[in-house]
């Protein structure tokens, strides 16, 4: 089951399977920053959202790709941060590495219209900061939208 | 949770109007669309998205999918009326050329 949490001055977090379902969970937790005592500028939201749902779905697509059908799926924490400065994002997750290499992400040429391969380039073009490690044996990534 | 309404807009244009979110879970829902419409010979595709509230890079996925596939059948696919966030994430990926967003759905395939 999906376990919210609001964690006070603006913080926000969601425990929930790592599967296509839990997509909907997220977008309702961001648009939750929206009915905060400080809310975010509607374009830094947007932004903001589009690059936290871009990793959510990263991750849901690995753990379905990676993971046995018969095990529990594994489940993802999400840290919303609402802060003067900006809005951030914790995602952290006990499955298989992610084996991203966010140096080496690029944008494909619209030329090649290639149906997929633009979901973190697109996250990294729409928020300030996206980072990705991974530390005793946990997924960790973090998105920072600094507020316009 | 995301609907598709499908109507047949006449001079052989087929509009679909996905209502809700285009994302990894409903994009699969619109390449079914569109290929049930190029499947009953309707090749030129116009998708409304007046009533998509968000798209992320699945939705997007779907859409490019769907102008190969129109186009193959001798056909086109047109996108009508998006959202702002819609307009960023076809801008942001350098596809606003090859996606051009129209105004109205009626007039989505004059020129």
């Amino acid at each position: 089951m999906p376990d919210f949490a609001d964690l006070g001055q603006g913080a926000l977090r969601l425990v929930a399977p790592a599967r296509p379902e839990s997509i909907d969970l997220v977008h309702d937790l961001v648009a939750q920053l929206a009915r905060t005592e400080d809310p975010p500028d509607p374009h830094d939201l947007m932004r903001f959202e589009m690059a936290v749902i871009e990793v959510i779905g990263n991750i849901v697509e690995h753990a379905v790709s990676t993971d046995p059908p018969e095990v529990t799926p594994r489940r993802f924490q999400l840290i919303l941060d609402s802060t003067p400065a900006a809005l951030e994002a914790r995602f952290c997750d006990d499955g298989q590495p992610a084996e991203v290499d966010l140096e080496s992400v690029t944008m494909p040429d619209p030329a090649d219209a290639a149906e997929g391969g633009r979901g973190l380039a697109l996250a990294m073009a729409a928020v300030d900061e996206v980072t990705y490690h991974r530390t005793e044996g946990i997924n960790c990534w973090r998105l920072v939208c600094a507020r316009s | 949770m995301t609907t598709f309404h499908v109507h047949d807009a006449g001079r052989g244009i087929g509009v679909i109007a996905p209502e809700g979110r285009l994302n990894m879970v409903s994009a699969r829902q619109l390449t079914s669309a569109i290929g049930g419409l190029i499947d009953a010979g309707t090749t030129r595709i116009v998708v409304d998205l007046e009533a998509t509230d968000f798209m992320d890079s699945s939705g997007l996925g779907a859409l490019i999918g769907g102008l190969k596939s129109a186009r193959q059948a001798g056909g086109d696919l047109r996108l009508a009326r998006p959202s702002e966030q819609v307009r960023t994430v076809l801008k942001l990926t350098n596809l606003d050329r090859v996606l051009r967003p129209r105004d109205t759905v009626e007039g989505a395939f004059d020129a």
